[in-house]
């Protein structure tokens, strides 16, 4: 592993008897980089994080974590004072308060962030003398986040951080996240909602039945930068599908859909016969596919081909 | 710094934070009105009502001693048993079940400090409950004894190292959090009643014989041993005491083969 790699694993595999959860995975994370890794449930997404925190055991492959081997009972302990982890349960003493809870927490670590400073990040200020119990969702959610960080982290796990979130809390758990990695943490997260994944993450893996089905940037996955693009636009009143230029699908109402892969060329047609005819295209839109369509069709392409199991 | 003087501050490290975990596993069960209530309420209360109604009547089989004699050890050995067998396994199961042991479990903190922490937290808990009721009965009732404290001392130390690691043990067999409350009760007071915490058991009966093998019934007669009057009976209770290190280390070996850091929804 160079220095520029917080995370290496090569062909990963692990099996529950006869059941296959992660098979020769294989990813790299760079160190200062969001790492997102996204698939269906029971794709092998907690099974991979659980052995990279050395929760679970693998059956085969290689994996280094900060340098170190998660599995190396030696080194666990100089490995966890590095590791922050956010996990998919709300995991919160309810009786304590929430300074108590995270001063009882930052004590676990050496090196940990002051608690006062870590409650102003997560927004719990307000909040420090309030027994746990008595916090919303929302917020036992950010002190969860807080409990992830305080160690001060240099390599940040977060599966499914903000699940639970109403949208104001998620934008700024995502600002918190970001300003993390300006200061070098490097940030490995699991989660469903795929604007997350584009708002947060430099790169992007997708596992489905326990294989990486697709990796790279948010932009580019799946070839979502190279492939069909989607033309939407009403009907111009008093005509028909059959006056256009170009041969279209009908939606809703008025609703037609092009797809196609030489945009320029369709759209050059469409706005001089527009001009021509002096009518007007209302409600034109051209997009890529989204990384939710890229993802849906991956994840539907191989569940089609591979059975995941619970994981 | 040398790699032994390394490994010296390292071990005083992790000893300071033996003491911080007792000190938060203390907050956390004061701080939890039912778990206070039911482990150190249930004992206070029950000696001052059996105190009140019974105490002054006389056990014949125990050379006519009081009966408040025995009902100050049993009570005693009462709040031992539900801080470190009913606490513990209760809390235990829930904090599993609820992400919380499989935090600690990726935290650097080792598990051995957590597990110290949790029977430190027991040990204090039983100790202040021991005084506590020997206060009242000797302020209350008129108790006289222990004639032997260190027996007593020693009786109640190896109570709270069985019966915490029997907690521990029974927490390792309850898969969810709902069911751990009403299974550890249920046991705990049918035990505890074949035991005869509410009234002396006739010494050579059946059911004596029975809950012999028990620890429930070892520590109440290990702590009953140094308040009995009787002349010539040893306030040392070794046999009772071996029966329960037995006990305690077939429950480490149950905990070593069984425990788990993950709740089991997962």
């Amino acid at each position: 592993m160079s220095a520029t790699q917080a995370i290496v694993v090569e062909g990963l595999s692990k099996r529950y008897g006869h059941i296959e959860a992660v098979h020769d995975v294989t990813f790299e994370v760079n160190a200062g980089e969001i790492f997102a890794l996204l698939g269906p449930n029971g794709a092998g997404k907690t099974t991979t994080i659980e052995i990279l925190e050395g929760f679970r055991e693998r059956d085969s492959g290689r994996i280094s974590v900060l340098g170190y081997d998660p599995a190396d009972r030696r080194t666990s302990r100089e490995l966890r004072e590095r590791l922050g982890v956010v996990l998919q349960e709300l995991a919160v003493e309810p009786f304590l308060s929430v300074q108590q809870v995270l001063t009882r927490h930052a004590g676990y670590f050496s090196r940990p962030l002051p608690v006062n400073n870590v409650l102003e990040q997560v927004g719990l200020m307000d909040k420090a003398a309030t027994r746990v119990k008595r916090l919303s969702g929302g917020q036992q959610r950010r002190l969860d986040l807080a409990l992830g960080i305080i160690g001060n982290p240099e390599l940040l796990i977060l599966d499914e951080p903000t699940t639970g979130f109403d949208p104001s809390a998620r934008r700024d758990a995502w600002d918190l996240i970001r300003k993390l990695t300006e200061n070098g943490t490097t940030v490995l997260l699991t989660t469903h909602y795929m604007d997350e994944a584009e708002a947060l993450a430099s790169q992007v893996a997708i596992i489905s039945g326990g294989r990486i089905v697709a990796q790279g940037t948010p932009e580019s996955i799946g070839g979502r930068d190279r492939g069909a693009c989607r033309i939407r636009f009403w009907l111009p009143p008093g005509t028909t599908a059959t006056d256009l230029p170009v041969p279209v699908s009908e939606g809703a109402g008025d609703a037609v859909e092009i797809t196609t892969d030489h945009e320029i060329e369709v759209l050059a047609r469409l706005t001089a016969w527009a001009l021509e005819h002096q009518v007007n295209v209302i409600g034109l839109t051209v997009e890529r596919l989204t990384l939710e369509d890229v993802y849906l069709r991956l994840v539907g392409y191989e569940a089609g081909i591979a059975a995941g199991g619970e994981t | 710094m040398t790699t032994r003087s390394k490994s010296t501050a390292r071990v005083f490290d992790d000893l300071r934070l033996v003491g911080r975990q007792i000190y938060y596993e203390q907050l956390s069960f004061w701080l939890n009105p039912i778990a206070a209530v039911f482990t150190v309420g249930f004992s206070v209360v029950f000696l001052v009502l059996l105190g009140a109604t019974g105490g002054k009547s006389h056990v014949g089989f125990l050379g006519g001693i009081p009966v408040i004699q025995y009902y100050v050890a049993g009570f005693m050995a009462y709040g031992v048993m539900a801080t470190c067998f009913n606490n513990v396994g209760v809390s235990l199961v829930v904090r599993r079940e609820m992400g919380l042991l499989k935090r600690i479990r990726l935290s650097p903190l080792p598990p051995w400090v957590m597990l110290a922490g949790v029977t430190g937290s027991a040990l204090v808990i039983s100790v202040a409950q021991v005084l506590l009721l020997l206060l009242i009965g000797k302020l209350g009732y008129g108790v006289t004894g222990p004639y032997n404290v260190t027996a007593l001392v020693i009786a109640i130390f190896v109570g709270v190292i069985c019966f915490t690691a029997l907690g521990v043990a029974t927490s390792t067999l309850i898969p969810n959090q709902e069911a751990a409350g009403p299974v550890v009760s249920i046991v705990f007071f049918v035990l505890l009643f074949l035991s005869g915490l509410w009234y002396p058991l006739q010494p050579g009966s059946a059911l004596a014989r029975i809950s012999g093998y028990l620890p429930f019934r070892r520590l109440i007669t290990a702590t009953f041993a140094p308040f009995d009057t009787r002349r010539g009976v040893s306030g040392w209770a070794w046999h009772d005491i071996i029966v329960m290190a037995v006990w305690g280390a077939a429950a480490v070996i149950v905990s070593v083969r069984r425990w788990r850091w993950a709740p089991h929804r997962t």
